[in-house]
């Protein structure tokens, strides 16, 4: 009878010893990879929110870029989703409207550390939705001998449309490259590539009441630009999307081409490169895509306020900072911290010069339909079968579908 | 009265009871579901509505119909590419050479190679910056500047259809094969001896005699194209402007990529509708050569 009774007794310790050590589960989905510096200080920050908060234990599962998002929302509507989830901010107003996730509760001072125009980012409804994790503000990057070889000014880069075009056209003539590199693939980053003439031009997709307001003057005018530099591209546009184009800048394939600051680290060592800030159109003043992604917190994963403190943890003013600085993105916040940068690394002049004219990706409720919208438009000027007037306006009704 | 009183021998249906309940859960519910779901509004949200016959209605009325016409081009294009080739590979195959088994094996790669890096592979060779088609076509001055294959909506096309036919013959080379193998050789001697040219004993006695293979490989192989989903998206996602997307690619745009579940469960069920007559044709075609061969 003792022997049964120690057998019952040390069960129940072990079991109670099991249930113990069983944490519970934060399933957090990052995009991309773990290579980037910044993930081993994110990795640092979850070991230290761990330490802190005993019982839970996170798992990060890192998602390919190209099914990041669509694994997350999938996983959201069939009632399993992540607790915390990577994904871009122009998804927050399409999951917040089918109660996806929660709002991420920010204080005033949470609020006020943002500029206007990246809080406008994650805002809809008067809540934020999301907290901001990687920011992108884009720039013209030329290749200097490229441009001595066609007889232009390396020293004084295009600051209209017209002397792109004009930069482009001498490169392509006067050498064997081509003079831009231009992307149209069907996929997001047509779209953000696109938005930066949309913004350079004075146009919008969206206004501040909701309406679509993308059948413009500006945004014909922008659709016809990017149609034109098509002639003065690499062949075939529509089989690149943005990443293929640095391949062919470091190559000294292209003489010049769009894209945020992550590159400055890629582009060879032997390319003699410069950037500047998005040349303007007729119609605009200096602008970019602001873009940013969010950590989004996922409803009914059962730990949503520990995923809401972790997220909080991970991109704090200080936290997010080192994160920007080791992933090379353009600082979310306008500290102290930014205005050494220029002084350290003058490169970045061009990235953070235009952040308070840009303007934010469309805040839609089918982000994928407005991309395809878009997308479809650009396309069908690149390979010349619609006019700009007639594209854009083509675009504009469908979009109706999507405010 | 012995009919009444002879006993049901329950034993083989109990044997088939697992098979059959697996089948249920994994064939029968989810279509059942995804018929159910083509009646209903289901989006990301867990609330939906009943709609009626509202998802097919705004499928016609949309680009879908341009899209079936497309699906049934781009497969009887790659589908009478692969038998056509297949045929003459299996000729070729069948052809009493030296080393003809190391020709057999060097065959297979593109059938037995992982699709998704035989694609990846064919990608590459498409771009015209850095691919081996368009540097090739540059250096014999066919082309004279860099070709983007994947750019163009009828290049794209072709290029999409050149990639499954590549990935598809090995299977239709060795399936004929196979059906030459056995035909009797005493059949092609006599003819031989009668005078009969290498042509002729092809036309009058591998072809009649292959021809049940040659049906029954074209209605499998028309199933396997129809359904191509990965060489199309990933070499394409469907561009340029809709040019490759065939149904699987529409269906998985507008169910998965837009998370329009509703919408994307009646283009399902109309692909399932399509592949239930392709697959009524295959066993009825397969019935009566079982039944000739009885006979």
């Amino acid at each position: 009878m003792k022997n049964k009774l120690r057998l019952c007794v040390s069960a129940l310790a072990l079991m109670t010893t099991a249930s113990a050590f069983s944490a519970e589960k934060i399933h957090m989905i990052n995009c991309g990879d773990d290579t980037g510096k910044g993930i081993q200080l994110q990795n640092e920050l979850i070991k230290q929110w761990e330490a802190e908060n005993e019982g839970y234990t996170v798992e990060v599962e890192f998602v390919p870029w190209g099914q990041c998002q669509e694994k997350s929302t999938s996983l959201a509507s069939a009632g399993n989703p992540p607790a915390i989830s990577y994904m871009g901010s122009r998804t927050l107003k399409q999951l917040a409207k089918n109660d996806l996730i929660i709002p991420v509760d920010m204080t005033e001072e949470e609020q006020a550390s943002y500029a206007a125009p990246i809080l406008a980012t994650i805002t809809s409804d008067g809540k934020q939705w999301g907290l901001p994790r990687a920011f992108s503000t884009k720039a013209l990057y030329y290749n200097k001998d490229l441009f001595k070889a066609a007889g232009l000014d390396p020293e004084n880069p295009p600051k209209t449309w017209d002397e792109m075009y004009e930069a482009a056209k001498a490169i392509k003539e006067k050498t064997d490259s081509d003079g831009f590199g231009l992307a149209a693939a069907s996929f997001d980053n047509t779209m953000h590539q696109f938005m930066n003439y949309v913004y350079t031009n004075g146009g919008e997709v969206i206004n501040d009441k909701g309406e679509i307001v993308f059948n413009s003057e500006n945004n014909v005018e922008a659709l016809a630009f990017y149609g034109k530099m098509a002639s003065v591209s690499q062949d075939g546009p529509i089989a690149y999307d943005r990443a293929k184009l640095r391949p062919l800048f470091s190559e000294s394939r292209i003489g010049m081409f769009i894209s945020g600051p992550w590159e400055r680290s890629q582009i060879k060592e032997d390319i003699n490169w410069g950037v500047t800030t998005i040349p303007v159109g007729p119609k605009g003043k200096p602008g970019t895509l602001l873009i940013t992604d969010s950590l989004a917190v996922f409803k009914n994963s059962g730990v949503e306020s520990q995923a809401l403190s972790l997220a909080k943890l991970l991109t704090n003013s200080e936290n997010q900072m080192a994160f920007e600085l080791a992933e090379g993105y353009t600082p979310l916040r306008d500290l102290p911290e930014v205005k050494g940068l220029i002084d350290t690394d003058p490169t970045w002049k061009a990235f953070l010069d235009s952040i308070p004219t840009g303007g934010p990706e469309p805040f839609v409720t089918d982000y994928v339909g407005l991309q395809d919208a878009i997308n479809e438009a650009v396309q069908s000027v690149v390979l010349e079968e619609v006019d700009a007037a007639e594209a854009v306006e083509t675009a504009a009704e469908t979009l109706e579908d999507y405010k | 009265m012995n009919s009444v009183n002879k006993k049901i021998d329950w034993f083989p249906y109990l044997l088939l009871l697992p098979a059959t309940i697996i089948t249920l859960i994994i064939v029968a519910w989810p279509l059942v579901e995804t018929i159910r779901l083509s009646f209903t509004n289901t989006s990301l949200s867990q609330t939906f509505e009943y709609v009626g016959i509202d998802n097919y209605v705004k499928m016609f009325e949309k680009k879908f119909p341009s899209v079936i016409a497309r699906t049934f081009y781009w497969m009887a294009i790659s589908v009478s590419l692969k038998m056509i080739l297949g045929i003459i590979g299996a000729v070729l195959l069948n052809a009493a050479v030296p080393g003809r088994t190391l020709f057999r094996v060097l065959i297979m790669p593109p059938w037995v190679v992982p699709i998704a890096i035989g694609v990846f592979i064919w990608g590459w060779m498409y771009n015209g910056q850095f691919g081996m088609i368009s540097g090739l076509a540059q250096r014999l001055g066919i082309l004279s500047g860099p070709f983007e294959f994947l750019a163009y909506r009828n290049s794209a096309f072709m290029s999409t259809i050149v990639t499954d036919v590549w990935i598809g013959t090995p299977m239709v080379t060795v399936y004929l094969l196979a059906a030459m193998q056995s035909i009797s050789p005493d059949l092609h001697e006599a003819a031989w001896t009668d005078g009969a040219s290498r042509l002729y004993r092809f036309r009058r006695i591998t072809m009649p005699l292959i021809m049940p293979a040659v049906a029954t490989m074209s209605l499998l192989s028309a199933i396997w194209t129809f359904n191509s989903f990965d060489i199309i998206w990933i070499l394409t996602e469907g561009g340029p402007r809709n040019a490759t997307t065939t149904m699987i690619i529409d269906t998985y745009k507008t169910a998965i990529s837009r998370f329009r579940y509703g919408e994307g469960s009646a283009r399902a069920v109309m692909i399932v509708l399509f592949l239930s007559i392709f697959s009524a044709f295959y066993f009825l075609m397969v019935s009566k050569i079982a039944k000739k061969s009885t006979a």
